[in-house]
Formats: structure tokens, sequence, C-alpha cells
């Protein structure tokens, strides 16, 4: 008996002491749910959503989106104001005297510029560096440190020491330097020469990637790797006790899914601007979880509900039993793709080469019966690809609708008809129409749309459809290889451009995953490109939007993504403030939340109301 | 003993490089890129390529050697020989493809504490409440006692742990608003995980416990022990439960090393940060290094816990030893 109670004991004592190791994560003014955990604080690393938000907090861009106002209009952060040149070329940011990194240095100019460079070298793979290409010589320098880490892999190992490698870096500096059109010109100017002229390079400067780092505090971390001749950092500079900052907030804690502890920055210059002094994230991944933790008061604001029955909490805000539920469109589109190469992956010719087939198919879909009865959550039917009203200028197309007999019509004029009766159309040699893969993703409800779709199909045009529900990963390897004739897509625009669109139909382009590839099209892109005319310019991207929405298909939209949020709204019906309630939710579609604006109201609170929202005082 | 734990710890190399080769055969026939983000922006393809090359992934036989070479820490001590520049830790695991802050050993080293606390926690739990169980329905076969144990330990072993999970969070946190949702750090946070996880263990032992206990009492020895008048009290628990403990004490190894890593569902339904996700989330993301990281910790975990209950096994029982 003394033994058991001896292995119990020390059973009790290994817990005790583990339990005793552990620190938690104290409670905020204001804590907000997220499904995932944070990925990456470096901001040219960053690709999620929910990490772009974390860099607006603790990292301040030279500029900021007014996200108040429809027209979301570019405003100063860390720069104070800017010169634009009379080409359109060349920008110059002056950056606020009173700008502070959270150690007390003043943010330089330099920061930015070291920043960018991080953001164009090849040497960690960041999402977004493709963006940064609109600088003067930023993709040349790209291209070319690819190929000197090329033929610096291939030399001899004995070529390959820290020496050689301390010296190409040395060279991809002064190169750098030297080519790319982005200078300081003293501590608190920067200058930056665009390759051509850009009307959205300002909202570029907003966009977390361009946040700027503190060079001292990464630098410690940087290595050099003799085998490669890459640079190589150590990602604990971003671990909260290394962690410089010069946005609102600073990174208190940091524990791995269970979440981060944000205090503010008393060195930040704007401090008025800051409504809750503590935040704290809660991320929990599990969506019943999650809803249950904020029901129980665990949180204020969950920033992404995704269960299946967000349809019947929609449904008791319209009986008025719930108002804490709110769906915000967002600047993305929910779509399927079709394959539009010559052949399919196993050799057989593509009916959907031909673009008269693919328009066949977008007349045939009842979107709105799509939406209201399989999807239930309220979205928005999306005819074109870029979201009407989400970018300032831009007149969308009227894309193509349910019309049943014309669909049968395109089909038969692409030489597709039921000429043997049995309800399947044939070709003119008599090959039937072949089966339609339905290619997505299992565990969401793709598979769901994908047989409301195929209904629909055989129905209007009598094809056979078959779905392929794969496991995401596999999806992906197949997207990639084009190994499909239909498949389900998603597409969020990363900047205030119609570019940030229709770059996915480009010939060559990295995300363009059906193969399109028109002549015509990337003229419309190229000439744009090269008008410095803002309105000629619109003019030109709109007709590329109505080419590929009306004429040519490469995709075919269905709704326009909506983000769930949950938190009591901050005013009663009439207006009134109302305590507990949360300040500074954006309804803008570009869904930018700056987490300084964001606060529970207090007794005797007062507000702004705003058309874009209701704002802390 | 002593024979055992040296020869144990001799077989462990062995036994770990078979699993580090079947699950790097198994990691690395999964489709999909490791580097890519599912819904990110596809970077240019030379520098994909350069990126795999730098993490060995465009060649299984060098990543298969120099991953084995830095996980088993051979790299740290010849570094150290060499007077090269020693590396971050000695079973050095590398950086997480996904989670690109943290490597994989602080991934392990941030969710193997809270996972041990809970599986720890549901293991003592499930020897209290089944031991308990056991007794009573042995000593009183087939009563009222032992039907309602019975029923319970049904209920413990065929209902997931899922709906258990779910079922206790709506009732003690969302009506009688006992204990917070989806935190972790206190006490409090801990007991709805850990009695949810010890359901299914707890109903196991009590069905261990009862059949020893049977067998137990009806031996010949436990006769005598009552012919020398040693009280009921002293003849169930000194002499009865001692032997009947003895497979339950075998089921501990293995349900420790469960309970610690195997908690998935539980640490999904009750927001715990524990290595059970990376279980399931790393092989989704592909992301190799932790899903080679996390095998080798368990591994080894599981190795340690079964040396450990033969020992106990040894000092419990001495017959064993000859």
């Amino acid at each position: 008996m003394g033994k058991l109670i001896a292995i119990f004991a020390l059973l009790v004592g290994v817990l005790a002491l583990t339990l005793a190791m552990d620190r938690s994560i104290p409670e905020a003014d204001f804590t907000y749910i997220q499904p995932q955990d944070i990925f990456t604080l470096d901001p040219q690393a960053m690709s999620y959503n929910q990490d772009l938000r974390m860099a607006y907090a603790i990292y301040e861009p030279l500029a900021h989106w007014d996200n108040e106002v429809a027209t979301f209009d570019i405003i100063p952060a860390a720069a104070e104001r800017w010169e634009i040149s009379d080409d359109g070329l060349t920008y110059t940011f002056h950056i606020r005297d009173a700008a502070r990194w959270s150690n007390g240095d003043p943010v330089l100019a330099e920061d930015f510029r070291y920043a960018w460079q991080r953001a164009i070298m090849p040497d960690s793979v960041a999402d977004y560096s493709g963006l940064f290409f609109v600088i003067d010589g930023a993709e040349a320098f790209f291209d070319w440190r690819t190929e000197a880490l090329e033929a610096y892999a291939e030399r001899p190992a004995s070529q390959r020491t820290r020496e050689a490698a301390l010296a190409l870096r040395e060279e991809t500096n002064q190169r750098f330097a030297d080519t790319v059109g982005i200078r300081t010109l003293d501590d608190h100017t920067l200058e930056v020469r665009l390759a051509r002229p850009t009307a959205y390079f300002l909202d570029l400067c907003a966009f977390g990637p361009f946040c700027p780092v503190h060079p001292e505090t990464v630098e410690k971390f940087v290595t050099v790797k003799p085998e490669s001749g890459r640079l190589d950092t150590d990602k604990r500079w971003t671990k909260p006790w290394n962690l410089v900052c010069n946005g609102p907030y600073v990174v208190e804690q940091w524990q791995f899914k269970r979440g981060m502890f944000l205090r503010r920055n008393p060195q930040y210059w704007d401090q008025d601007a800051i409504v809750s002094d503590t935040i704290r994230t809660l991320p929990v991944q599990d969506g019943n979880t999650s809803i249950l933790a904020y029901e129980t008061g665990a949180a204020s604001w969950h920033s992404d509900v995704t269960v299946k029955y967000i349809a019947d909490m929609l449904a008791q805000k319209r009986e008025g039993k719930r108002d804490d539920i709110h769906a915000l469109s967002t600047f993305g589109t929910y779509f399927w793709s079709f394959n539009c190469r010559p052949k399919l992956s196993d050799g057989r010719d593509n009916p959907f080469h031909d673009a008269g087939v693919r328009r066949a198919f977008a007349l045939s879909v009842d979107k709105q019966a799509i939406v209201e009865k399989v999807k239930r959550s309220g979205e928005k039917v999306a005819h074109v690809l870029i979201p009407p009203g989400s970018i300032g200028g831009f007149e969308s197309p009227q894309g193509l609708r349910l019309d049943p007999v014309r669909a049968r019509e395109e089909l038969a004029k692409a030489g597709w008809a039921d000429r043997d009766g049995n309800g399947v159309p044939e070709n003119e040699s008599g090959v039937e129409f072949p089966v339609v893969e339905m290619l997505c993703s299992t565990g969401s409800y793709h598979e769901d749309i994908a047989m409301a779709m195929g209904r629909m199909f055989t129905e209007v045009l009598g094809v056979r459809t078959r779905i392929e529900a794969k496991e995401s990963k596999i999806y992906k390897d197949d997207l990639k290889q084009k190994d499909y004739m239909m498949a389900r897509g998603g597409w969020f625009g990363d900047y205030g451009d119609p570019t940030t669109f229709l770059d996915l139909h480009r010939t060559g382009d990295g995300n363009n995953d059906r193969g399109y590839s028109d002549p015509v099209f990337d003229d419309l892109l190229a000439r744009a490109a090269q008008e410095p005319d803002v309105d000629k310019r619109m003019t030109l991207l709109e007709e590329a939007e109505r080419y590929t929405m009306e004429d040519t298909l490469p995709v075919l939209p269905i709704w326009h993504y909506n983000y769930y949020y949950m938190f009591e709204p901050p005013l009663d019906d009439e207006g009134h403030v109302r305590p507990g309630g949360l300040v500074g939710i954006s309804y803008h579609p570009r869904l930018v939340q700056y987490m300084w604006k964001l606060g529970v109201l207090k007794e005797g609170d007062e507000v702004r109301v705003t058309e874009m929202g209701v704002f802390a005082q | 003993m002593i024979g055992l734990i040296v020869r144990r710890l001799l077989q462990m190399p062995v036994i770990l490089l078979v699993i580090y080769t079947i699950t790097f055969l198994l990691a690395w026939s999964l489709p999909g890129e490791s580097l890519l983000n599912d819904e990110g922006r596809r970077p240019p393809q030379s520098v994909i390529d350069q990126m795999n090359r730098e993490y060995d992934l465009d060649n299984p036989y060098r990543f298969y050697a120099n991953y084995l070479y830095n996980a088993s820490g051979v790299r740290w001590v010849v570094a150290g020989v060499t007077g090269g520049e020693r590396p971050r830790w000695i079973f050095n695991f590398g950086p997480s493809f996904k989670y690109d802050d943290w490597s994989v050993n602080e991934l392990i080293g941030s969710s193997l504490p809270v996972s041990i606390v809970l599986g720890l926690s549901a293991i003592i739990l499930a020897l209290v409440i089944g031991l308990t169980a056991g007794i009573i329905g042995a000593l009183r076969p087939n009563s009222l006692a032992d039907l309602v144990t019975l029923l319970v330990a049904l209920v413990g072993i065929s209902l997931p742990s899922f709906v258990t999970g779910t079922v206790l969070l709506v009732i003690f946190s969302v009506w009688l608003r006992v204990f917070a949702i989806a935190q972790w750090g206190s006490l409090q946070d801990m007991i709805l995980p850990a009695v949810t996880l010890s359901l299914p263990f707890a109903a196991y032992i009590a069905r261990l416990t009862r059949m020893g206990m049977i067998d137990a009492l009806g031996a010949d020895y436990i006769r005598t022990a009552r012919a020398k008048g040693a009280s009921n009290m002293s003849l169930h628990l000194r002499h009865a439960l001692k032997n009947a403990f003895l497979p339950v004490l075998s089921y501990l190894g293995p349900a420790a090393a469960y309970a610690m890593t195997g908690s998935f569902v539980v640490e999904r339904v009750f927001n715990v940060p524990g290595i059970g996700q990376h279980f399931v989330s790393a092989v989704q993301n592909k992301d190799l290094f932790l899903i080679m990281g996390v095998v080798l910790v368990f591994a080894t975990m599981l190795i340690f816990f079964n040396l450990a209950v033969d020992l106990m096994y040894r000092w419990i029982d001495p017959r064993i030893e000859q």
C-alpha cells in the first residue's frame, strides 16, 4: 500500500512542479478571439489577415487608411507628409520627428529602406515581395540576387566560406543602394522612385509588409550561411523580450496558442488615438468553443465566426432575438475556376478551352438560389470578380446572369448539341460532352455548392457532373497541376486597385490556376500599366474586368465573401451609447480593423458615428 | 534491475531509428508543398526551388541524413569537439514551416508541459475514480453499486470525448458558469478537460480492478489471511488490491503516454494549447520538421514510460525479478 501511495505522490509531485512553472496571460481592457494564433510578427513575412491586423497594432507604416470613410483615403502615419513629382514617379516622404521606436530611438528613413530591402530579397519566402516591384529596379534586383545565390551554390565547397558569403552580402547591399529606387535623403526623408507611375503606390505604403522594422534589433539575429550565401534571420527577434516596435502597442507576452498581451506603447507619438490600454488575443481554433467563450464573456470581439449555424444566428438576429452577430461584406469573391488549357492533364481535349462553353456554364447557374438556399448566410451574389463599390472610381460591369435559353444557344454555338436525343450534348463527331469533374476541398461547404451547381448544369445544359472532393493539400496540388475541369476558388484583394484582382488572369501569373492566357486581356493590362492618366487607366481596367466577366469567363463568380463578427453593438435602437458595446469596428469592405481604435464602451463615453461605423470620441 | 535499464537504453536508439525512418517515409510521401501556405500568394518558382534546396526538401536522402544529424544531437556533439558553432539546442528539430516565428523545439517546449500536466491529472483522476469504483464493484458483485459503476464505466468507454467534453462544457461553463471557457493557465481551467480526458481511462481501470479484486478475493492466501484474523480493511487493501493493481499498473504506461498526447479532441473542445494538435495539423500542413519532431519526442516518451512502469512493477512485486 505504501508503495502505491508513493507512485501516486510521484505523479502529483510532477504535476505540481509543471504547474508551478507556468505563467498565464493577464486580463486586458479589451480581449478578442481569432481562430488561429498569430503566425508571424515579421511584417515582411506576413500574409494572413490576422497577422496584418497585428502589424498595424505594433508597427506604424508611412501611411494609414482612413477606415472611417467610404472613400478609404490615405492619411499620414509615420510620415507626416509627402510630395509626388509631376511625372508621378518620385515620392518623397517626410517622417515625423516625434515618431519613436519603443526603445526610444527615433524612427528614421533608413528603417524603412532596411525593411523594404528585406522584402525585396529572395532569401526568405515572402508572399508579398512582388508588390515591391513597382519600385524602380526592385524586380531586376530580386532576379539578380536569385541568380547570384544560384551561382554561389554551384561554386566548389572550398569557395563557399564565411568570407565569401559576407562578400556576397556586401556586394548585394551595394547593388541594392546603386540600382533600387529607394534613397534616404536625410534621417527623416525617404525618396522612392517608381518603375512607372503607379496610382496605388500610397495604398501599398499603408499595407503591412511595408511597415518598418528596427534595423539594430533585426541585425543582431541575421547571419550569413557559408554553404548557400543566403541571409538567415533567426526569428527570435520577434519574441516579446527582443521585439522593438514603433506602433501604438508593444507586445508584452506571447505564448503559442494561448495568446498575446499588448500594452500601450508609451513612446508612440499619438497617445490620444489609443482607446484601450491593454489588448489580449485569444486564439480559439474550435468554432463552437469560440462562440461559447464569446457568449460567456471571455472576449468582447469575435473576429471570425465560421460555424455552420451562422445562418441560424443571422435568422435570430432578423427576428430580434440577438444583436451580437454581424455580417460584413469584404474585399473578396468566391468563384469556380475553369481549366482554360486546350488539353486536360490526361491528354483529352478540354471543352472549357472554348470561351463559349464557359459562358454557357456561367449562364446556367442560379446564383441567387445558391446563396439563399445552400449557403444561407446573407452574402451578396457576385456577377463580377471585383466587389462593386470597394475601389473608388471603378465602375463594375454587369457580368453574366442566369439565362438558360442563352446558355443553351452558347453551348450549341460552341458545337455541342444533343444529337442522339439522350439528353447529353455531343459535338459534331458524335463524342459526348465529357463528365464535368468539379474539384473542391473537403471539410467545408464547397461540396454542397458543387452539388447544387452540378444539378443546374445538368438541368440547363444536359451535361453530367461528378464531384471530386479532396483533402486540401491534394486539392491545391491538383489545382497547381491544372488537373481538373472546374475547381472551387476564391480571392481577396490586397491593395486598393483593380489589378489586385485582375492580375489573377495575367498570362503566367503565379496565382493563375486556370492556365488562362489571352493576348487581348494581357494587352489591356499592359496598356493600363503604361497609362499615366488616372481616368483613362481606370477605363482600361474596367474593360479588362468586363472582358473577363462577360466574354471569356476564366472564373465563374458566385458571391462576394462575408466576414462574420460577434460584438455588442455600441448604440441601442434609439442611437444612444450602450455601455459594454464595442467601438472602432469599420464596415468598409477592405475590412481593416485598427486595434487602437477598438475598445469597450463605459458609462458616460461619447462616440462619433461615421458612414463606416461607430468610433470612440 | 540495472541490467534491464541498460538493455532498454541500448535498444532505444535502434527503436527510434526505425520509427524515424518509417515516419520519414510516410511524411515525405504526403502530397503538397511544405513551404507554401495554402491560401497565400505564390512566390516565383526559382525562389521556391532555392528554399527547397536550403531545407533539403529537394532530396530525400539528404533530408533524411541531415535531419537525423541535427535531431539526434550528433551535430551538437561534433560542433563541440571540432570547436565549431554549436546549435542552440542539443536535439535540434529545425524550424516550423507553418508557424514562422517558432522553431519546432520551441513549439514542443511550450505545448509538451501543457499536455503532461493535463495527461497526468487525467491519469491521477482516472486512478482515483477507477480504483474506487473497481473496489466497490468487487466487494459487492452484482449489487446496485456494482451495476451503477458498470453503467458509468460503459458510458465512459463508449462516449467519445467530444460529446462528454461538450456536455460538461455546456453544463459547468455555460449554465452554471463555474469555469471559464477556452482559457489555459490556472488550476481551474484544467478541471473540465482533465475530467473529460480521464473518463475512458477511469472506466477501463475500474473494470481491471474489479476483475483483479474478485480473482484475488477468491484466492487461497486471502483465506489464510482471514483465518489469521486480518481485518476486512487490511484484507482488501493490503492483500487483495496489491495483486489486483498489477494489471492496472501495466496499463498505466501506455495510458499515461496516450493521455499526454492523444488528447487532440479534448484539446480542441477546451482550447488547450497542448501537443496533440500538432499530430494532426502538422500532417495537414505537411510541416515536415514538426511532424518528425513530435513523433520522435512522443516515441522517446513512450519508451521511457514503459521502462518506468516495468521498474515499478518489479518494485511492487519482487517475484518478477526472479
